[in-house]
Order: C-alpha cells, then structure tokens, then sequence
C-alpha cells in the first residue's frame, strides 16, 4: 500500500454555484458568491474558494490512509490558478517519500488539481501515517 | 462593542492577533460541507474509527480564514497558499474556538500579501487543526 510512484485514484469534482454559496456563505461583495461583485475585480464569473480544493485532497488523501489521515495528516497547497463556478477540476496524487516516524510510516504524496482545460489550479503536498 | 474598519494592507499590523468566537459544530455543518465539497465518506455520518461520526477534516478551514471578518470589513482578498496539521479528528458537538496572528506581510509584483498562523481548539484546549494561510488583499 501507498509505494513511492504509486499514482492514487484521481477524483472528478463539478463544481457549482450552489455548492460554492454552500461552502462560502452567500454574501454581496464577495467574489465567491456576488457575480457582479466578482466582475468588478476582473473575473468572468464567481469563484470557488480555494479552500475547496483543500477539502478534494482530504478526500483523496483519507481514502488513502484513512484514520493516518484524520489525524495525523498534514497538507500544503498553493492555489495557482482561479477556479470558477461551473468548472471542471480532476484531483491527483502521486506517493513520492515514505519516511518513519515514531513507529509508523508518513506517506507524502504530490498532489495538484487540474481545471477541465488540462491547467493546474492548486499544486502541493500532503502526507499522513500508516502503521 | 467591535468598531468594523476596512482591511488595507497599510492597517494590518504584523503580530496582530485575532479570536474567532466559538461555534458548535452541528451535524447541520457537516452535511452542508459534504454537500458543498460533493464529499459523503460514511464517516461523516455514521460509526468511524474515532468511536462515532467526524466532520471533514478541512471543516474549520473557514472558521480561521475569516478570522479577520470579527474585526475589519474584507471585501475580497485571494488565497494564495494553506496549510493545514489536522491533530485530532472533529466531532459534531464540539464547540470550537480558532486563534490567529499575522506573521508576515509582504508585496509581491505590486500585489500585497498577509500570512496568518492559527490553531482551532475545542472548549477543553484540545488543538485540534492548525496552520497557516496567505492571501493577497485586493487593492481598491
């Protein structure tokens, strides 16, 4: 389980306004949930909050590891690119390092997601402990 | 009494600190946040390997990244990085409190950035996620 170049199962997400006004709350000005207000800064339509894709890797990651997961899970992400309501992101996770720690193993895994257009939107990290 | 002033990167001082208020985490919660993230692992919802349902591990992610909300006006702002330690695993019934401070802020390429260190704990002290976050503020 988890060997290093092990490609994970990658996850298909859809994600739509009314999900981001669930996850954002939905409030005027505000670029997640107020596509006027997300015009006037420069967007074409609202945009999902990068957190999301937090939560796409937590996912992807617990299928993973499970409870090594919930706790004892680490992750660090860079949010690259704008998600939009109505895009299409595919979440992906390679294992790179598998290192002891205190009588387990951490398993670090690359991960990133990718837009329906092929670009990446969030890149990084995240790892947690197997037995 | 909280007087609201707008965040401008000129008014957030490196070192400030912030307390969000505490929020009970309802089953509510975690049922809108599986929905919202399109996530329904029967965790969040049934037995777990902690002893009963858990919520998400990245839940309280908004609790702390609007943190700034309980003293300024934040009209928009990007998040550019996250990082999460998820310590211990939340549980619907928990009251949870999260608590940060502004580490950095610096300008990149004209743009302004804040990073924030926090730590969500439960009403016995317990840390049960913390982190750090970066967001570019968008100037007017």
């Amino acid at each position: 389980m988890a060997t290093i170049g092990e490609k994970l199962p990658s996850l298909d997400k859809e994600i739509s306004q009314r999900q981001i006004d669930a996850y954002s709350g939905v409030r005027p000005l505000s670029i997640h949930t107020d596509e006027a207000w997300a015009r006037a800064k420069g967007f074409r339509t609202c945009l999902a909050q990068g957190m999301m894709s937090t939560a796409y890797v937590s996912e992807m990651m617990t299928r993973l590891l499970g409870a090594g997961f919930v706790k004892g899970g680490t992750m660090s992400m860079a949010f690259v690119q704008p998600v939009f309501a109505g895009d299409r992101l595919s979440v992906h996770g390679v294992v790179k390092e598998r290192r002891p720690e205190r009588g387990r193993t951490r398993v670090v895994v690359e991960v990133w997601c990718e837009n329906q257009h092929g670009q990446k939107t969030a890149v990084g990290e995240a790892s947690g402990l197997i037995a | 009494m909280v007087e609201f002033r707008k965040l401008t990167y000129e008014a957030l001082q490196v070192g400030e600190e912030f307390v969000s208020d505490e929020h009970l985490v309802t089953p509510e919660d975690v049922e809108t946040y599986a929905y919202a993230v399109d996530d329904h692992h029967p965790w969040f919802s049934e037995a777990s390997p902690f002893g009963g349902p858990i919520a998400h591990p990245t839940l309280l992610g908004n609790q702390a990244l609007r943190l700034r909300h309980g003293r300024y006006i934040v009209h928009a702002g990007l998040h550019a990085k996250m990082e999460f330690e998820f310590l211990e695993p939340i549980r619907p019934g928990v009251r949870v409190r999260s608590r940060g401070r502004v580490i950095d802020k610096y300008e990149r390429r004209g743009k302004p950035y804040m990073v924030t260190e926090f730590s969500t704990a439960d009403e016995q002290g317990t840390v049960l996620v913390r982190g750090r976050f970066t967001q570019m503020l968008f100037r007017d």
